[in-house]
């Protein structure tokens, strides 16, 4: 699941029935490295000609992105099931805005720096997270997919009840963040003649942090840790056996993962400008799952272009809805936008797991699929 | 990576840089100018929103969520009025053009469609959930300053000079709602009521308002709170029964009204119950709660029902029933038709005054003080801090009127409902 | 106190419906190892066939139908979809079965579109008064129907080789296999199983007190989950003590909502979560749930 040229090896041929026509050329060091030059190329001037639907659009899908890597280290490497994430989001967005609000709007609020209650908010998140690890840590599997769901239950009924806190149904207002002097927010800042508002500023900030977590993902994953967690995921027992002390590394990726989420949290904060209850309900985890398993269990990129293609997605469908054969307006029969996503992303999921073992990445990396991680016990 | 593959990349990066200076120079959203307004034939003064003779609306509206049954009415309701003022040769020489975007009561949904169009329409003619509206409401009154008329009548929203809420918000049904109870239906001085409320904006509103007339009025409010998600209430009639309430208030949906008033009826606790306009759908009528929602269930409403009998009802209803022969008449097309009909009055008093502008049709809705759709109550949209009316008609389930009710009492707002100010 | 015993007896029958839920999960996982969330599609499947045909060929005959109907999708989710998958991560079939579930409600929602649909039940709005205490005719049938479903299954487990089959798969899948099960067949039938008491539950989650099936409706599968999970999902009796653990937690926390009003209003949702967190803290594998053995 690499996505640099660390490995040159030459490639087997696959037997004539597999899938070798579409066998991509290996590029070589260099060019691999222009086209990677060029796509962040292209990342960084995006803001400079999309329009605030698109930038919003990728930005959701960034902050989406973090969410999802997070949820892949717990789900995807540790093999810990986990409907709880939008939980951990809810506690990172609304954490952000207790920190940072100055309680001018009636509701509880430290005031403190915004870049430090962003911190703060992560390490929250990070914090309930460790808060139900003795949880966590007695469960397994379809027992403690279901235990997480009580985080969602339990944290709605918090959001809807604790006006003081969460501002109850209406959500409350979230403070731009600002940074060295640079607020992001909508005050027109103009770049080469560009007006930058939020998005355009936050699209930055969302790409530097994005960058971040994949790359320490990327690390954890590579690293010790890394295999230590597909040990527990493979094999928890045999894991234990060999010395790896998987309480503690449970403990501690619930917590990593809890982070991210939090994280993930924020920007949806900063983003949506406001924060709702109703957004982080079940259905949100049930999205990060199917991100996570369509783009590719356990891989960094496959968490990036799962939460792309599930957030983005249902957007498109809705913005080209006009256009599109089958799908009609609203208002007017047949298939609405929203349902034909839904078909779109649940057959996604079905087909994925049955026909492309190992997500989306796979297919982008032209990657032939040898064995299934979890298929030896 | 290998440190010459670093070098490389702080070079690509460098590089990079200079030409994202570059290319950005011709960018389409660079500004050259701030073309604002122009200037089109007959001196009529446009701006966002219109282009070429088209005159955009947009309708942010939920056909696939929890608010599905009303996102289609009042969806339907407004093109059919867009359709008929197009045939009427649309406004100064325009042709209006309703985008309509489903978001299926989904957050993340709500506020892309809401970037999507508010760069490209005059004004929204309707936005479902109160939430959302909560949530572009720093971008509405900030920098687009477009109409938005939003389908949910929370107290919470008003206050904007841009988001309208049209008819009486939940608070003050619900206050003309017990008025009511206590006219008509017996309740007096010390009683306790019950009150069963969807969490959320439009629940919550309602509560506000049967707290106020308790405090004003001597009675003490017994809550339940209830989910959406909730249909079964024996336990909220079980525990209102122990509390000894003398009458109900349900600010739910509709199956939440089925299941009250039936289990209600069936376990002979005999207290009237009324519900906001949103607690009713013509198709209960035909379920088993039928019988007992006839008998002893009210509604308080905005607007007179689908089937009264006025001339501006009787030919929506013909006209409705022409254009969408399977669907049900209920409420939300009355709302939706007056909603639209408040956008397209004030269009045509902004092209009357030559200013197509979002400012110019924003201060021609001030003007509007009597608005009359055809469905008895009058419109007065001069003051931004309050809803546009106050009073509610109170109406009753009947099989045999078209839309399932008729009218038991006609518009009127109580005095405890004038004196009326939202505090939040 | 009659007003305890009211919602007590409620909750009891509306916890068997639950029960009946929770079962369905039960059976699937006892066969597969798989906890199926697709199970609440299967329910709008079942009742939106009752719903649609009972008009035309009466109630008992639509029950059936719908019994069957939904049986047969369960049995087609197994074959299509299920049995191809090749790994062996049960937390991702898991998650298949949100993505068959996204599919199966979307396109019931879209038919049953914003409708609310009856399913034309003999029992009505009837109710059985004793003393200060009412409860509905449906409800009672509900119980009475769950203790005998659940009975059988039991029975079931314990006496027929499909039972015997299925525990045997539930042991040791590599064992079974080689001793002559037909891993195949078992895993079918359990999904067949399954989709036909989705259905019975449906009946019940939307006959009278409730107006009928309508979109929402598949939601109540949620409130089934903690009932399978404090349980045991592995276990029958679990499945039957944990909805009416589930049901009464329910109407006791709704009913009692002024008195636990410092905990927030609108707890009845909750509740059952919370009871079912603090069991599994105690017993991390439910009530009735087999103690996980290691197997190396």
């Amino acid at each position: 699941m690499s996505e640099t040229p660390v490995s040159e090896v030459p490639v087997s041929e696959a037997p004539a029935s597999e899938t070798s026509a579409r066998r991509p050329v290996r590029l070589p060091t260099r060019a691999r490295t222009y086209v990677w030059a060029a796509g962040a190329l292209l990342l960084l001037v995006l803001p400079f000609y999309l329009d605030r639907f698109w930038l919003q659009a990728g930005l959701f899908a960034m902050a989406a992105a973090i969410g999802a890597i997070g949820l892949n280290l717990l789900t995807g490497s540790t093999g810990q099931l986990s409907m709880g994430h939008a939980f951990f989001l809810a506690v990172g967005a609304y954490g952000y805005c207790v920190f940072a609000a100055d309680g001018g709007d009636g509701l509880t609020g430290l005031g403190l720096p915004t870049w430090l209650a962003a911190v703060l908010a992560v390490l929250v998140a990070g914090l309930a997270g460790g808060l139900f690890s003795p949880i966590a840590g007695r469960l397994r599997g379809a027992y403690l997919g279901i235990a997480t769901l009580a985080l969602i239950f339990i944290g709605q009924h918090v959001l809807f009840n604790a006006k003081d806190l969460t501002g109850g149904f209406n959500g409350r207002d979230v403070p731009p963040l600002s940074l060295f002097g640079l607020t992001f927010d909508d005050s027109e800042l103009l770049v080469a003649n560009v007006p930058f508002g939020s998005a355009e500023k936050l699209w930055y900030a969302a790409l530097v942090l994005l960058l971040g977590g994949a790359l320490f993902a990327r690390g954890v994953l590579r690293g010790r840790p890394g295999r230590a967690m597909n040990a527990i995921r493979d094999h928890r027992i045999a894991a234990g056996v060999m010395g790896v002390p998987v309480a503690r590394y449970r403990a501690a990726v619930f917590v990593l993962s809890s982070m991210y989420a939090g994280l993930a949290g924020v920007l949806l904060a900063l983003v949506f400008q406001r924060t709702v209850p109703d957004y982080f309900g079940i259905t949100l985890s049930l999205e990060y799952l199917a991100m996570i398993v369509i783009g590719g269990l356990g891989s960094v990129s496959g968490a990036v272009i799962g939460a792309v293609f599930v957030s983005v997605l249902p957007q498109l469908l809705t913005r080209y809805s006009d256009a599109l054969p089958l799908v009609s307006a609203p208002g007017t029969g047949g298939i609405a936008p929203g349902e034909a996503s839904r078909y779109l992303y649940g057959a996604a999921i079905v087909v994925v797991v049955l026909f492309l073992p190992g997500g989306l990445v796979r297919v982008a990396a032209g990657r032939r699929f040898r064995t299934d991680p979890g298929e030896e016990r | 990576m290998s440190t010459m593959n670093t070098a490389r990349t702080t070079r690509v990066a460098a590089g990079a840089i200079a030409a994202l200076l570059l290319l950005s120079g011709c960018s389409s959203k660079a500004k050259d100018d701030d073309g604002k307004s122009d200037s089109a034939a007959g001196g009529v003064k446009t701006g966002k929103g219109i282009s070429g003779k088209t005159i955009a609306l947009g309708a942010l509206t939920d056909m696939t969520g929890v608010y599905a049954t009303l996102g289609k009415s009042v969806t339907q309701a407004q093109q059919l009025y867009v359709k008929q003022l197009n045939a009427d040769g649309g406004v100064c020489g325009y042709k209006v053009e309703l985008t309509v975007r489903d978001h299926g009561y989904d957050p993340q949904k709500a506020l892309s469609a809401y970037t999507e169009l508010a760069p490209k329409v005059l004004g929204f003619a309707q936005f479902i959930g109160s939430p959302f509206v909560a949530a572009a409401k720093p971008r509405i009154d900030g920098q687009d300053k477009g109409l938005v008329l939003p389908q949910a009548w929370s107290s919470a929203l008003l206050g904007s000079p841009y988001i309208r809420v049209i008819g009486s918000t939940y608070d003050i049904e619900t206050i003309n709602a017990v008025d009511f109870l206590m006219k008509e239906k017996g309740l007096k001085k010390g009683d306790k009521l019950g009150h069963v409320y969807f969490e959320g904006d439009y629940g919550e509103s309602a509560l506000a308002g049967s707290k106020h007339i308790a405090k004003e009025a001597g009675l003490t409010v017994v809550e339940q709170k209830i989910k959406p998600t909730d249909n079964d209430m024996t336990a909220q009639v079980a525990a209102l029964k122990k509390a000894g309430v003398k009458a109900v208030v349900l600010s739910a949906g509709p199956r939440q009204a089925a299941s009250l008033v039936g289990v209600a009826a069936a376990g002979g606790f005999n207290v009237p119950i009324i519900g906001n306009n949103s607690a009713f759908a013509p198709q209960l009528l035909a379920t088993q709660a039928g019988p007992a929602l006839a008998k002893n269930y009210w509604v308080a409403s905005p607007s007179l029902p689908i089937g009264a009998d006025t001339p501006g009802a009787e030919k929506l209803v013909a006209d409705y029933k022409k254009a969408y022969p399977k669907d049900s008449l209920d409420n939300g097309v009355v709302a939706g038709w007056t909603a639209a009909a408040a956008f397209g009055e004030a269009l045509k008093k902004a092209c009357a005054s030559k200013d197509l502008t979002r400012e110019g049709v924003d201060k021609a809705l001030l003007t509007i003080d009597a608005l009359d759709t055809g469905f008895g109550i009058p419109q007065n949209f001069t003051d931004p801090k309050a809803p546009s009316s106050k009073e509610s008609v109170i109406l009753q389930p009947d099989k045999s009127v078209t839309g399932g009710m008729k009218v038991v009492q006609q518009p009127s707002a109580s005095t405890v409902a004038e004196a009326y100010t939202a505090t939040e | 106190m009659s007003t305890f015993a009211e919602l007590l007896l409620n909750g009891l029958s509306m916890g068997s419906v639950y029960a009946l839920i929770a079962l369905g999960f039960v059976v699937i996982f006892r066969a597969t190892e798989v906890v199926n969330f697709a199970h609440a599609s299967l329910l709008l499947a079942g009742g939106y066939i009752t719903a649609v045909l009972h008009d035309d060929i009466g109630f008992w005959p639509a029950l059936l139908a719908g019994i069957a109907g939904a049986a047969l999708v369960g049995a087609a989710v197994e074959f299509l979809v299920m049995r191809r998958y090749r790994g062996s991560d049960h937390s991702v079939l898991a998650i298949v079965t949100i993505g068959v579930d996204i599919l199966l409600t979307t396109e019931l929602t879209r038919r049953i579109g914003t409708d609310v649909l009856p399913l034309g039940d003999p029992w009505g709005d009837d109710v059985l008064t004793i003393g200060s205490i009412s409860l509905a005719h449906t409800r009672i049938a509900a119980f009475v129907t769950a203790g005998l479903l659940i009975t059988a299954f039991l029975l079931t487990f314990r006496y027929t080789s499909w039972g015997v089959a299925m525990r045997a798969a539930a042991e040791s899948t590599e064992t079974a296999a080689l001793m002559g099960v037909r891993l195949g067949r078992v895993s079918l039938g359990a999904w067949a199983v399954a989709g036909g008491l989705a259905a019975v539950a449906a009946l019940f989650l939307t006959v009278f007190p409730t107006p009928g099936l309508e979109r929402a409706t598949s939601l109540a599968a949620l409130k089934a989950f903690p009932a399978a999970i404090l349980g045991g999902l592995d276990s029958t009796t679990g499945a039957l003590v944990g909805g009416l653990i589930v049901g009464v937690t329910e109407s006791l926390a709704t009913g009692y909502q002024s008195e636990l009003s410092f905990l927030g209003r609108g707890l009845g949702d909750v509740a059952p979560y919370l009871v079912m967190t603090v069991i599994l803290l105690v017993r991390p594998a439910g009530l009735f749930g087999t103690k996980e053995l290691a197997r190396v």
